[in-house]
């Protein structure tokens, strides 16, 4: 069977995070950006879980071709990584992604699937960690006329279907469709493995193969945005934390109660 | 004129006879203000049905009309799967003429929502909290010539940022709302909607998704419905701490919750899970032990009205977002706190 994985180099969220917290991150003169180059760039952790829940089949005894691909020029540290953890085939798509919407995105990942002779199965993780969409996924399941299935914990493949352990509001719910599918994949899933060594190294060698949009077809009417970035900004907190200070735990423990029960919230 | 819609699939009334949710109300309550913004009229779109609770409802939130889509296969009781819900929407769609569609963002909805936006050829965004009609410029883009947009606020980065989004250069937009995007405001002038029944034929829909095994049924209270939330996180230390936690929770009569790394751990199940990809809650009091305040954490507590926090790190980020603040080991406050509870 032939899995195909879309994946997105992001900025690492904990340092975003980090720098959030001490009121340290720096938006680009473009009003949008985030620009500090000491923000490690690196693959949409739920992407490398999508990828995780392909070895895992594989690990199996299954059958499988694994192909990972992404969007960009600067990505080959990304897609290198892709191999050493076990991608058969890397392939890349020359084109800036800051310049299309999720539409954009999905056709080109659709077309870029089409052209390699489709695939049984294609993971997404459920949203990237950037902009927290989640959109590409379902419109790639509308492109490629396949069905959707959405928050993955538990992903099993093979004869032709798939059968996945959803993690749904009202606990975990388990659906099967066949091929092709487009399964997303949640943190439910697990950690990711990390590459070996000996893998790290061979994997230095591989060259993804580059795809030029223009080789893909696309109707022009596609790649216009309907939603454009415009802005990005850090929302301001308003710290007003009352502390609850001196004595031992069990003081602190009465204080407390006795000030939420003064006004009236228990 | 042109039509802002918001649709909900909840407006049919279920045994309890419940009129809108307070989700459907926030979306209502931006909807009309950018229907205001546009001077568009503000239509609620009910996919089952609509009951007469959540015709009074819509109408103290301003909707001048109301269209109740309907089909056999629709019909409370039954599971309504997103394939048949999609295919609902997009038959109603084509006679309606809405120029923008809101969505409350349910688990469900992110399924929807962008096969919709696919079909409609719409552009869409997800997990907003506000909106606006715009003439604005939209900077340095393709679409520098177009001035009238919508403008969505979104939250980024698990929450640690926000961005605005300018949807242009489509027919039709949807937007997806985050729970607890704001405050549900009635109108000013209440109104007293027609509700126009649309029949859709969905005889022919066939899900190609099948169910194998439905989750067990809930027990127990919810964590997106509770008063009272106590969430533990990593500082709890180890796995069988988390009855701390439970302890507490079952004391107030509220819930036990926890940050996704403990989840993630396997200290609880993904069920009492808050924040970005787990439970949005919105409880009056909400106690976060041991929780550092990440960002995507925070997205699924801030709306809490009263947040405790209880840390040994005097720097963590919850203490920004809390009401009152103990900086401790949770270890030992959770026993004391349950102790003055029940004494």
């Amino acid at each position: 069977m032939r899995i195909v994985v879309c994946a997105k180099q992001v900025l690492d969220p904990d340092a975003v995070n980090n720098y959030a917290l001490v009121g340290k991150l720096e938006i680009g003169e473009d009003g949008r950006s985030l620009t500090q180059a000491s923000i490690p760039r690196l693959m949409n952790a739920y992407d490398e879980q999508a990828i995780e829940a392909a070895l895992r089949l594989r690990d199996e005894g299954k059958d499988l071709s694994l192909t990972v691909v992404t969007l960009g020029d600067d990505v080959d540290d990304m897609l290198k990584h892709a191999a050493a953890l076990g991608a058969d085939e890397i392939a890349r798509v020359d084109v800036d992604p800051s310049t299309l919407d999720h539409n954009g995105i999905a056709c080109i990942l659709a077309a870029y699937i089409g052209s390699i002779g489709g695939a049984d199965l294609v993971l997404c993780g459920r949203q990237a960690s950037d902009d927290d969409q989640g959109l590409v996924p379902g419109m790639l399941a509308e492109l490629l006329k396949a069905p959707l299935i959405t928050i993955a914990r538990a992903v099993d493949a093979g004869d032709g279907s798939v059968k996945v352990v959803r993690v749904t509001p009202d606990g975990d719910e388990t659906v099967e469709a066949d091929f092709p599918a487009i399964v997303t994949i949640s943190n439910e899933l697990g950690e990711a493995r990390y590459p070996t060594m000996k893998a790290k190294m061979q994997a230095r060698k591989r060259e993804p193969s580059v795809v030029t949009v223009e080789s893909l077809d696309l109707p022009s009417d596609e790649l216009g945005r309907k939603a454009v970035l415009i802005r990005q900004y850090v929302p301001e907190l308003l710290g007003n934390c009352e502390m609850i200070e001196g004595g031992s735990a069990a003081e602190q423990a009465a204080a407390l109660v006795g000030k939420l029960r003064g006004e009236n919230i228990i | 004129m042109s039509t802002v819609y918001v649709c909900t699939w909840n407006a049919a009334g279920n045994a309890a006879g419940g009129g809108l949710s307070d989700v459907d109300t926030e979306a209502l309550t931006l909807a009309r203000k950018v229907a205001a913004d546009m001077g568009a009229e503000l239509r609620l779109a009910a996919v089952g049905g609509v009951c007469e609770q959540a015709i009074a409802d819509a109408g103290r939130f301003g909707v001048a009309a109301i269209d109740a889509i309907e089909s056999p296969q629709l019909d409370s009781g039954a599971e309504v799967s997103c394939e048949l819900l999609l295919e609902a929407i997009e038959q109603w769609f084509g006679g309606a003429g809405a120029r923008l569609l809101l969505l409350n963002q349910s688990f469900d909805a992110r399924t929807i929502a962008p096969r919709l936006a696919r079909r409609l050829r719409a552009g869409i965004i997800m997990n907003g909290v506000d909106l606006e009609a715009s003439s604005d410029m939209i900077p340095d883009t393709e679409h520098e010539g177009d001035q009238d947009h919508i403008r969505v606020t979104t939250t980024a980065f698990g929450g640690d940022t926000r961005r605005e989004y300018a949807l242009t250069g489509a027919e039709v937009f949807i937007v997806c709302l985050s729970d607890n995007a704001c405050e549900p405001a009635p109108a000013a002038e209440a109104t007293q909607p027609a509700v126009n029944k649309v029949a859709v034929d969905l005889a022919a829909v066939s899900d190609r998704v099948r169910v194998v095994q439905r989750p067990a049924a809930v027990t127990g209270a919810k964590l997106e419905d509770a008063q009272v939330i106590v969430a533990g996180g990593r500082g709890l230390g180890e796995s069988g701490n988390f009855r701390l936690v439970e302890e507490l929770a079952e004391a107030l009569g509220g819930v036990a919750g926890a940050s996704r790394p403990i989840v993630d751990e396997g200290w609880t199940d993904s069920s009492h899970q808050v924040g970005l990809t787990g439970k949005i809650t919105k409880p009056t009091l909400y106690i976060a032990a041991g929780i550092s305040g990440a960002s995507q954490h925070m997205v699924g507590c801030c709306a809490a009205r009263n947040i405790v926090a209880i840390n040994t790190d005097p720097d963590a980020a919850i203490f920004k977002h809390a009401r009152f603040g103990i900086v401790g080991n949770c270890l030992e406050l959770l026993p004391e706190l349950t102790r003055a509870v029940k004494g």
